[in-house]
């Protein structure tokens, strides 16, 4: 009996021993083990930040997005999971018809979201419209476990306005980045483009995360706030929405761009790419429809022709050769050249445009009179090595760094590449097409905004960007030239401007510098023709520099030069008629 | 006072006072298992609990005020009654869960458990009985027959329980010892070799046929194996077969020193415990988690109450006939509570066996109640001479 008592009292005492041990000495294992299997972390997105331009002037925003969400677990049925599934599809089928809204969900995506991310929302319908919320309000009642849903959504209130200079979001998937901390993962914004790519991260903000307690079937139990998310910052671009439209507005109609910079340092004030599309079809994401016209378009408007556009400079290069020549000592800018209409090397006949011939110029006349024979003949007499070595220092031929994805470098051949590429030699001829900016040389229309802008600044090649920064402007490279050779070139660029052919782009009241470009391409059999113009003004102490190239345009003179003075005038306005200052009465006259 | 009442002032008030207070334990954590199902009907097990409580109080205040000794005396009648209740249930069982064990709205194996009690004790007890090996061997055949029925229902659990209790008897009756430890010693060996085997085949390479014929050789059935195995390798299958024992673990540890707070499981609000087996098998998870160390202990401390005042009460007794029927009912409610709290902690299979007072489990509760009334009796007539009717 005492055997018993004593086998008894030992069975207690484990029994006591061992609950200790699970309870008090391994609780905390046991409670994280809890934890573990019942509690889901969903990663919450910050909202993000807003782009404005330099005047404070929105360009990008959140709007809200009402959605009608179904929480499943209202609607949850015992037994096997396709009894739930049903019973939420024939939900959705009968919230269908009281809305009168086609089910926007397959079947297949019901029952995805049910199998994969029971406890967060279903979005049965996305971005509804107001009448629609009005049905649903009305039909509610019928329907337990209906919800609106607020999420926000990107939002561009110009439109098209700097389409693929601001780029557009859309819905990161969850990928990789989810990682193994979070369960689930409410949908963010990514940046698919542009700026909204480049500084996705600074707009972004902080992912917050919220907890979700599941019971063993997954089904949402409570939810906790967990860590909360931090807005991402706002960004202030150093754009001008004035100068922007009036850029786009001049481009209108046409393919081509521009790109409109403060040469001081480097901020871009406009930058255009035409033709553009709407932003706000782009978001959560396009249709089909619209996905399908953007690629087929042979326009290729999601191209940033800006930054990505592959151009012959034409006649705009002219002063690069001008400098390089003005920078050897025995060269003379006053000797004169006589133009008789072409240019003989060997036996290539180089026609210059005007093909009864410029007569005898200078320097001066010939960047005026945009003189091909004159500037074949300079390229002959420096070399390509003098022409190469100023247009690799302007920046030409490599990416400018600016804050823009898949910026194009360019092309600034050398002879090793064009027999590397081509399998020939390098050949005056290629000399002289080069330093009238033809032949192989390839160039962006970034790349000549900033190479007129080091024309305007008196030598130093900025850092363009488009976010406004408050420190000092970041400098890539000072040129070096001696003031003097260079006013002889901003004075030929005067010239252009005030006499010769970029008179159109004369606005009362200023004083412009500009040069004309003209490069012929062969597209298929036909002979097209880009148009560029590059300007800066004011003179004195330039503010601004502008290049525009239009495809298949008359001439930059005709086509481009009044969209230059659009632009500028969009930044400088214009004087009245009658208080017009002398120089610019005269152009009006002169004609064209 | 009327000289019938008289009886109940010799009643073990801590056995009373101890049973009671467990019946109570049990209905609130009922209460509380349930309040998460949806059936109304389940949702009010708990009153179901404390009727068939209130109703084994009385059949437990009138067993007490019975003589024991007359009560025995229907041992054999009771024991054919229970043994053709078991050989029917094969044939007009309800049939649940993959097995047949509810017969007319009550579980035979349960009052079959009283009744090799009972019999064992009369068998055993009487005056002039035979100790030796026939009287051993006897005692095997009555034991022996119905767990043989029970098994086959099949029912592990209940069939596990009756060697503890036999074997407490025997060794109280001192019958036969050099017989009766033999077979406790080839018992041991053979649960051993059982284990072993499991073990075996799930550790030691073979080919397949081999290790087919091994698990043949033990006769398991499939949830049987498979429950040694998750006994022996819990980390095997925490989806499937080991489930609940890894639910009910985490239940009892996450409840910590002190407990969630009543209604406050999470295990079970959660659904983690599945609510088919948290009001009755595994209700000490419930309330390990809700109570915490201190609520175990509780629980302990009271089946102590039970179970110390049990076995006083079978030395106090003066007859053979009551004290081995005495540490019957103490073996029968030790192992249950053990293998139940054991279980509930993965110290031991998983078996479906009720924790007495606690679980639900109406047929089980009377027949413990009515068992521990005749406890009662013991002590109430035990200390009188035995006199010949």
């Amino acid at each position: 009996m005492v055997l018993l008592a004593l086998v008894f009292g030992a069975g207690l005492a484990f029994l006591a021993v061992s609950l200790y041990r699970v309870q008090v000495v391994r609780y905390a294992a046991f409670a994280r083990d809890q934890m573990r299997q019942s509690i889901r972390r969903v990663q919450v997105p910050g909202p993000r930040g807003r782009i404005y331009d330099r005047n404070g002037v929105c360009l990008a925003e959140n709007r809200p997005s009402y959605c009608i969400a179904y929480y499943v677990e209202e609607l949850r049925r015992r037994g096997p999971w396709s009894r739930t599934i049903d019973a939420v599809n024939a939900d959705i089928d009968r919230l269908a018809v009281a809305i009168g809204v086609p089910r926007q969900l397959s079947y297949t995506a019901v029952s995805n979201h049910i199998v994969r991310s029971l406890p967060i929302p279903l979005l049965a319908w996305r971005d509804v419209d107001e009448t629609t919320l009005a049905r649903w309000a009305e039909a509610s009642g019928d329907f337990p476990g209906v919800d609106v849903y607020v999420q926000p959504e990107r939002h561009y209130p110009f439109g098209a306005l700097a389409a693929q200079t601001l780029g557009y979001v859309r819905r990161d998937r969850p990928a990789a980045s989810l990682g193994e901390r979070y369960h689930f993962h409410l949908p963010e914004m990514l940046g698919a483009n542009g700026i909204e790519r480049e500084y996705n991260d600074l707009l972004t903000g902080c992912i917050g995360e919220q907890l979700i307690r599941v019971d063993a079937r997954g089904y949402k139990h409570a939810v906790w706030e967990g860590q909360p998310a931090v807005a991402g910052r706002d960004l202030r671009l150093t754009l001008d929405v004035r100068v922007q439209q009036a850029l786009e507005q001049a481009l209108r109609g046409w393919r081509g761009a521009g790109v409109v910079v403060d040469p001081r340092n480097g901020e871009i004030l406009a930058l255009a790419s035409a033709p553009a599309y709407d932003l706000n079809a782009m978001v959560p994401a396009p249709t089909t429809g619209v996905w399908d016209r953007l690629n087929a378009d042979e326009g290729r408007p999601l191209i940033n022709r800006a930054v990505q556009g592959r151009y012959a400079p034409g006649s705009t290069f002219k002063p690069v050769t001008a400098m390089a020549a003005l920078l050897r000592k025995d060269f003379d800018p006053d000797a004169t050249y006589a133009c008789d209409g072409a240019f003989v090397l060997g036996t290539m006949r180089l026609r210059c445009w005007n093909t009864y011939g410029h007569g005898n110029v200078t320097l001066r006349k010939a960047i005026e009179q945009s003189c091909n024979s004159y500037f074949c003949h300079l390229g002959q007499e420096i070399g390509y090595d003098a022409i190469y070595a100023e247009a690799w220092k302007l920046g030409l031929g490599r990416p400018l760094g600016i804050d823009l994805p898949s910026e194009s470098r360019g092309l600034l051949p050398t002879g090793e590449w064009k027999e590397r590429m081509l399998r020939d030699k390098w050949r005056p001829g290629d000399t002289c097409q080069i330093a009238i900016g033809q032949g192989l040389l390839v160039v962006t229309p970034l790349q000549m905004a900033m190479l007129v802008s080091v024309f305007a600044n008196g030598g130093t090649l900025r850092r363009p960007h488009l976010k406004l920064g408050d420190g000092p402007p970041e400098t890539i490279r000072e040129m070096g030239w001696p003031q003097a050779e260079l006013a002889r070139v901003r004075e030929g660029m005067r010239d252009v401007a005030v006499f010769g052919t970029g008179r159109r782009v004369q606005v009362r009241g200023l004083d412009v510098a500009a040069k004309t470009g003209t490069a012929e391409y062969d597209a298929g059999g036909v002979r097209r023709k880009n148009t560029w113009v590059t300007a800066f003004a004011p003179f004195d102490r330039p503010t601004a520099a502008v290049a525009i190239v239009v495809e298949n345009g008359e001439s930059g003179g005709q086509t481009v030069a009044p969209m230059v003075r659009d632009v500028l005038v969009s930044l400088f306005g214009e004087s009245p008629p009658d208080a017009a200052a002398t120089a610019a009465d005269s152009a009006e006259v002169r004609g064209d | 006072m009327k000289a019938w009442l008289l009886k109940f002032r010799a009643l073990n008030p801590l056995l009373l006072a101890c049973m009671l207070g467990l019946i109570v334990i049990g209905v609130l954590y009922i209460y509380s298992a349930c309040s998460v199902r949806e059936d109304p009907e389940l949702r009010l097990l708990y009153m179901r609990h404390a009727e068939v409580g209130a109703a084994g109080l009385v059949a437990y205040l009138v067993f007490a005020w019975l003589n024991y000794r007359v009560v025995l005396r229907w041992s054999l009648p009771f024991y054919f009654v229970c043994l053709v209740l078991l050989a029917l249930v094969p044939f007009i069982g309800e049939k649940t869960m993959g097995a047949r064990r509810w017969l007319f709205g009550m579980q035979p194996s349960e009052l079959a458990k009283l009744s090799i009690i009972m019999l064992l004790a009369w068998l055993l007890g009487r005056r002039g009985a035979n100790r030796g090996a026939p009287a051993f061997l006897t005692a095997l055949l009555a034991a022996g027959v119905p767990g043989a029925l029970i098994l086959m229902q099949p029912d592990l659990g209940t069939a596990m329980v009756l060697v503890p209790t036999v074997t407490s008897m025997l060794f109280a009756a001192n019958v036969a010892p050099r017989l009766f430890w033999s077979f406790v010693l080839t018992g041991t060996a053979v649960a051993a070799l059982l284990l072993g085997i499991v073990y075996a085949t799930e550790r030691v390479k073979m080919p397949a046929p081999t290790r087919e014929a091994l698990i043949r050789a033990t006769g398991l059935r499939q949830h049987q194996l498979s429950r040694l195995q998750v006994f022996l390798f819990p980390d095997k299958d925490l989806h499937r077969t080991g489930y609940n024992r890894r639910q009910s673990e985490i239940a009892v540890g996450s409840g910590g020193t002190w407990g969630k707070g009543y209604l406050k499981g999470e295990q079970y609000l959660l659904g983690y415990l599945p609510p088919s087996v948290s009001s009755n098998d595994f209700i000490f998870a419930v309330l390990a988690e809700e109570a915490g160390f201190a609520g175990s202990m509780t629980v302990l401390l009271l089946f102590l109450g039970l179970l110390w005042p049990g076995l006083w009460v079978a030395i106090r007794c003066q007859d053979d006939m009551g004290r081995l029927f005495c540490v019957g009912v103490v073996a029968l409610i030790f192992s249950h509570m053990f293998i139940n709290i054991a279980m509930t902690i993965g110290m031991m299979p998983i078996t479906g066996l009720p924790l007495p007072f606690i679980s639900y489990g109406r047929t089980f509760m009377l027949t413990v109640m009515v068992a521990l009334g005749l406890v009662q009796s013991v002590s109430v007539h035990g200390r009188e001479k035995e006199t010949r009717f």
